[in-house]
């Protein structure tokens, strides 16, 4: 697992953003921290807020780096990972809904850190794709308009992916989602099932569904690029074909549709026996989702479904989903041929269950 | 409750197809239709109409908005000029029956692009705004210059996108023309009557060029796999080939897509082959046995699927509207604006028909030549009717929101687009085409939808394609 924390000491006392670089002569910025100095335990870097000195990591890996320097608990966040095409930014904690399965469950505080975000986002490398999370992040909508305004703006090689519940679309926000500067963004938005009821059961939220319908139209007409994802409980298993239905009825406009296997952390560890599916036992409603999904055009993915517990036909549909510093192989996976482009196990899955379940393709 | 309109088709002896204008579709039971008509719809008729998208609940945000999205979703947009259709020279080697484009002797001067069309080819080349290219070289029989196409390839460097598609007939294929061939981006497409005999009567001229070109055929699909070659069957309606033996022509060489065309009435098959003018009924049941062969061939060999090209696109357009990019059905259908012809005199043409058209004498329907552009008051006039929302037929059709508008085609045939809808041969085929599919995603043989979903490219095959209301 690679860490996204580190422990530093720095001699500014307030937190700041910053860019690491180990080369003086690449094209650098003002803002940026220059490597002073690398020893056994870390590195050190210099920039105009002072010096950082970061510990269990090499000047190498942590260059280009977009990290928060936070002085006073004495670490350094990364922020914007150089090396990985998977960047996210938790911009609240807050949230309110509570799923069953939340594999990051909400916190009732929230730390405004959105002008440090902003500040991250400006120096991310070229062409990056930035993921932004929460909590719920549209609980502050005007502040993460304003944000992504401003970065795409600014920066016009970047794009954001935001996931949202979208239970605060408003109609009045049609117009503004509708400038250009939101082609380069799209919505990641969990919807359950077809029966209002369940889908406010897992959400624990009542009247979500009915939010959530209206949110959509609100994105329908604001021209807006969404990613529905569905979340692979035992409660909603034999709806997916209904659910299927209803995509291809009235969310035709969806750029994709993720169908994602349970995450063993947060809410989901401890309830794991409940809600778990085991796809490979029961494949045929997940298989008649994706054929009813595909007849329609809409392009149906799965999400953390390791390619050879998948039925051949449905294999390419199963993409590595999991980010690279939360994903691991087992070591049966190693004389794999599909391993590149297969979603692995999340670092917190239980090794004896993933050992089990994997078959060399 | 608010019901949205449908336009309805017969579809069997027990239920109608009921279309909306986003293209969804069910099969109403007649029943339902005397429900419909006396407005005595059940609970359950209203359940389902909802939420199959066709009637809205009072407050019904997302039922709304879904279906004008729907409805925008099956109009077409042309977008930048991308794919350009290029006939570097009219000369050819072979002299088929029904050639299409009147062409020229293989030794005749005069019918080769210049120097200058070169030049304003290229330099329109450089012009476009897209970072992707599809470039398909026509004749006349191209691989006769080598050089021409060199050269546009060479100016299409700087595309992150590039398709090439060179038409040949394949009769003579050296280590330069190979050398070409050898580029990953580019695709041969080439024409194939069925057997050897039917293919050497149309084509050939002879058991000579026959074997040949079969020869050669066999080499490049060797060579490059046949995900490379496409080919083409063109069919004399008035003689059909046996439909095995033509399947089996394809088969052989591992070519899966059949695009199974009658002559077109165009260029000199205008003269000799009369008889083109109206496809007439022993077509179309030749067209629907044709496609019931390959499917119970591919419910025989599971291994393999072949499909009829032109069904294919109509069926993905029934379900799957926005994917396909296919200009010959589409609407509207605009013309000159995503992709152009130019001819080997620089003029440029909306469609390769128009061109033929102009070749055959019958009437000139160039938009202007490449060197002083085609932003053209003709192709402006052509465009003002590209469409068939506004046509009093089509408006009552159930298949509108799947079908296209071939202004050029009835120009070919009637000398005007102002017929009657349902008196052209482009409804009538279309009419057919559609009705034939719907009887397919209808039929309750495992093995029609077997093929049907292959040709849908779905995993697996889902127990049935349609949704009933009884």
């Amino acid at each position: 697992m690679i860490r996204l924390t580190l422990p530093a000491l720095a001699e500014a006392e307030r937190p700041f953003v910053t860019r690491l670089r180990i080369d003086p002569n690449a094209d650098t910025d003002i803002r940026d921290s220059l490597l002073v100095n690398e020893e056994a335990a870390g590195a050190s870097f210099s920039g105009a807020r002072g010096l950082i000195a970061i510990d269990g990591a090499t000047g190498r890996e942590l260059d280009g780096d977009v990290i928060l320097v936070q002085p006073a608990p004495g670490r350094v966040e990364r922020l914007l990972r150089a090396g990985s095409r998977t960047n996210s930014l938790l911009v609240t904690e807050r949230c309110d809904q509570l799923c069953v399965m939340c594999s990051q469950p909400p916190k009732k505080t929230h730390v405004d850190r959105f002008a440090l975000l902003e500040q991250a986002c400006l120096l991310a490398p070229p062409g990056m794709l930035i993921g932004i999370s929460g909590g719920e992040p549209t609980l502050y909508k005007e502040q993460l308009f304003d944000m992504v305004e401003r970065v795409l703006a600014a920066r016009d090689d970047l794009a954001f992916h935001i996931l949202t519940n979208a239970q605060h679309f408003t109609v009045e926000d049609a117009e503004r989602l509708r400038s250009p500067l939101y082609a380069r963004t799209s919505w990641g938005i969990p919807l359950y099932a077809t029966d209002a009821g369940l889908h406010d059961r897992i959400v624990g939220k009542a009247g979500a569904f009915d939010r959530l319908e209206r949110s959509l139209a609100t994105l329908i007409l604001a021209g807006a690029r969404v990613e529905l994802r569905t979340v692979l409980v035992s409660a909603n298993l034999h709806e997916l074909p209904a659910l299927a239905r209803y995509v291809a009825a009235r969310l035709r406009f969806v750029e994709a549709w993720s169908i994602m296997q349970l995450e063993h952390i947060g809410f989901a560890k401890g309830r794991w026996h409940a809600l778990h599916v085991d796809h490979r036992r029961d494949f045929a409603p997940i298989a008649a989702a994706l054929d009813q999904a595909s007849l329609h055009g809409i392009r149906a993915q799965l999400f953390n479904f390791p390619r050879c517990t998948v039925p051949p036909a449905y294999r390419s549909m199963a993409i590595a989903s999991i980010s690279d510093w939360k994903r691991k192989y087992m070591p049966g996976c190693a004389a794999c041929r599909e391993q590149g482009q297969c979603s692995g196990f999340f670092e917190w899955h239980p090794d004896a269950d993933a050992e089990a379940s994997v078959t060399p393709l | 409750m608010t019901f949205l309109p449908v336009r309805v088709r017969p579809l069997s002896d027990e239920a109608a197809l009921c279309v909306n204008d986003a293209g969804r579709f069910f099969a109403g039971s007649h029943g339902f239709v005397d429900r419909l008509l006396d407005e005595a719809l059940t609970p359950m008729d209203r359940q389902f109409l909802a939420r199959e998208g066709h009637a809205l609940e009072a407050d019904d945000p997302l039922g709304l908005a879904a279906h004008l999205h729907g409805v925008a979703e099956r109009l077409s947009r042309a977008g930048p000029l991308d794919y350009l259709i290029l006939v570097p020279t009219l000369r050819c080697n072979l002299s088929c029956s029904y050639c299409q484009v009147s062409r020229a002797g293989l030794a005749a001067p005069g019918f080769d692009w210049s120097e200058e069309t070169l030049a304003a080819v290229l330099a329109c080349l450089d012009a476009l705004s897209t970072d992707r290219i599809k470039i398909e070289f026509q004749g006349g029989e191209p691989t006769l210059r080598p050089d021409l196409l060199r050269a546009v390839i060479a100016r299409c460097e700087r595309f992150a996108e590039r398709q090439f598609v060179v038409c040949t007939n394949l009769q003579q294929i050296d280590d330069e023309i190979l050398a070409l061939f050898d580029r990953p981006d580019l695709f041969i497409s080439t024409s194939l009557d069925g057997d050897a005999t039917t293919h050497g009567r149309n084509r050939t001229g002879g058991p000579v060029r026959t074997d040949r070109f079969l020869a050669n055929l066999r080499t490049v699909v060797d060579r490059y796999g046949p995900g490379k070659v496409s080919a083409l069957p063109t069919i004399d309606a008035t003689a059909p080939p046996d439909i095995d033996t033509l399947i089996e022509a394809y088969a052989a060489h591992g070519l899966d897509s059949i695009f199974l065309r009658p002559i077109n009435f165009q260029g000199f098959a205008r003269k000799r082959h009369k008889d083109a003018r109206e496809q007439d009924l022993a077509w179309r049941a030749y067209y629907e046995r044709f496609v019931r062969a390959i499917i119970a061939r591919n419910w025989r060999d599971r291994g393999r699927v072949l499909e009829e090209t032109y069904l294919s696109i109509a069926l993905r357009r029934i379900f799957q509207p926005g994917r396909d990019r296919h200009v010959d059905l589409r609407n509207p259908n605009p013309m000159g604006l995503d992709y152009i012809v130019v001819d080997h005199d620089g003029m440029v043409y909306p469609t390769d028909e128009a061109r033929m058209l102009a070749r055959s004498g019958i009437i000139d329907l160039s938009i202007g030549d490449v060197r002083r552009g085609w932003d053209s008051e003709a192709r402006d006039q052509l465009n003002a009717h590209a469409t068939n929302q506004f046509d009093p037929a089509c408006q009552r059709c159930a298949y509108q929101p799947y079908c296209g508008r071939d202004l050029v085609d009835d120009i070919a045939r009637y000398g005007r687009i102002d017929m009657p809808r349902l008196e052209t041969e482009f409804c009538r085929r279309h009419l057919h085409l559609f009705d034939f599919v719907f009887a397919l995603i209808y039929s309750d043989d495992p093995a029609v939808i077997y093929s049907l979903s292959r040709w849908l490219r779905l995993p697996g095959t889902p127990a049935s394609l349609g949704a009933r209301l009884q």
